[in-house]
């Protein structure tokens, strides 16, 4: 067999240079941070929250609010304690505040939240217990429904 | 060409005569590298189409999402820790993506390596190389069509797997479904969306069976073959848990896999797709260059 082909080494020097362009673009895109932040969360966490909350008052048969009157805000630190690098993966705690009867009456909603490495989270429900406390809730003539506020699973752009 | 299966495979042309280069009779008519490497994919696919391992793949692509509906009708609870899966027994277009959240973890990439990390190891086991090699194909057509087969039954099984896990899903209920950003999908976007998703797995799986191919060619051991993909794929998700900086997330093979997540959102996103794209291309070259690499240079006879 031919041993030392020149086309071979062309071959082995593209590959090569196709891993150091991905590398390099790779690590510049992106250099250290996890892009795991805790805006991106809170930004996710809030819409999304905002929209089930439209489904939990439709399935309940109630009047249905519109998601931007919520006016959702959430607020996210990871571990419980500031010293943590607000960063990464790992549990979060939420609240979030939202409106249901005009702006004096703030709700706020708890959850933890469990994100993952590709930007994938689980909110598990922490109170108040009328909102996200029961994995189900009663729609029209006592049907048993699943609670969409009690498990929010979630995703958002972390490159 | 081979006897790879103790026999001759059934050869799908109409008697094409003697099919070397120049040889007359249908698409051999067709001569240089391109009919040859179409000779070698046809017979391969003809040996793939022979094996166990192939049709059981096929039954389970074929049956499994069937299954899986049964499975979940029978009973009330619901996969908890992945995405849809609380909507399971809601609407029937969180199935496949259930389906889809597991299966791109494990099933996929393993379903592709049992195949391709065996096409070239197995005429190392069953010491046939010579006798291919004496055979009027070179060996940039017996790489090239050996490749194609894998390549194509990869491909074949995932448009196999697609349909059949739409129709589980549409089976189980066209209700809209909650995305993954809390808005109601109805039924036809839905639709779209489990489409879309399972097409964008499809380049990490071809990832996965250029790293099978490699594997195979390089440890001409078909244990090897199919063990390396399945040991990566662990050892991805043991790097999935670590905190490695995105740009780490990103060049593991694995993360591909769950980019469709971002589909689902509300506004939907498609940034880890396309860099998806760029690291599943990048494990392809790679392993293919590499696989022909030591493919062409290989002492074969003499002291393999």
């Amino acid at each position: 067999m031919s041993l030392g082909n020149p086309r071979r080494r062309t071959a082995a020097g593209a590959a090569a240079a196709a891993a150091a362009i991905t590398v390099g673009t790779l690590t510049a895109s992106g250099c250290g941070s996890t892009g795991l932040t805790a805006p991106r969360l809170q930004t996710s966490l809030s819409r999304t929250f905002a929209n089930l909350y439209v489904l939990q008052q439709t399935e309940q048969g109630n009047p249905e609010p519109s998601a931007t009157s919520l006016d959702s805000h959430a607020s996210c630190q990871k571990g419980g304690t500031p010293d943590i690098t607000q960063d990464g993966s790992g549990v979060w705690l939420c609240q979030i505040t939202y409106l249901v009867a005009g702006p004096g009456y703030p709700v706020i909603a708890k959850y933890n939240v469990d994100v993952q490495t590709d930007g994938c989270y689980a909110a598990d429900g922490d109170g108040p217990a009328s909102v996200n406390g029961s994995p189900t809730i009663t729609g029209p003539h006592y049907k048993q429904l699943i609670n969409p506020l009690s498990l929010i699973d979630g995703c958002f752009d972390t490159t | 060409m081979t006897l790879a299966a103790d026999r001759w495979p059934a050869y799908p042309e109409p008697a094409p005569g003697p099919s070397g280069p120049g040889g007359p009779g249908g698409p051999a008519t067709r001569t240089g590298p391109r009919s040859g490497t179409r000779t070698v994919w046809r017979l391969e696919l003809a040996k793939l189409r022979g094996q166990g391992r192939v049709r059981a793949i096929a039954a389970a692509c074929l049956v499994g999402p069937f299954v899986i509906v049964a499975g979940l009708n029978v009973q009330s609870a619901t996969p908890g820790d992945t995405a849809f899966g609380q909507w399971v027994h809601t609407s029937g277009f969180a199935i496949p993506m259930v389906i889809l959240g597991f299966g791109g973890q494990w099933l996929l990439p393993v379903g592709t390596a049992v195949v391709a990390g065996d096409i070239f190891s197995a005429e190392d086991h069953f010491g046939t190389w010579k006798t291919i090699l004496t055979r009027s194909r070179s060996r940039r057509e017996l790489f090239a069509g050996k490749f194609l087969a894998a390549l194509t039954f990869a491909t074949a099984a995932m448009m196999l797997l697609i349909i059949t896990d739409l129709l589980a899903g549409l089976l189980a209920g066209t209700q809209p479904v909650a995305g993954l950003g809390g808005q109601l999908v109805p039924a036809g976007h839905a639709t779209e969306l489990v489409l879309v998703s399972w097409l964008s797995v499809i380049p990490p799986v071809l990832g996965f069976t250029a790293l099978a191919i490699f594997a195979s060619v390089a440890s001409r051991n078909s244990v090897i073959g199919i063990g390396v993909p399945v040991v990566l794929t662990l050892a991805f998700q043991v790097a999935t848990l670590i905190a490695l900086p995105a740009w780490g997330q990103q060049v593991l093979l694995s993360t591909p896999f769950t980019a469709w997540h971002g589909f689902w959102e509300q506004p939907a996103y498609v940034g880890p797709f396309l860099y998806g794209l760029l690291t599943s291309a990048v494990w392809f070259t790679l392993c293919s260059a590499a696989a022909w690499l030591v493919f062409r240079r290989r002492t074969i006879g003499g002291a393999s």
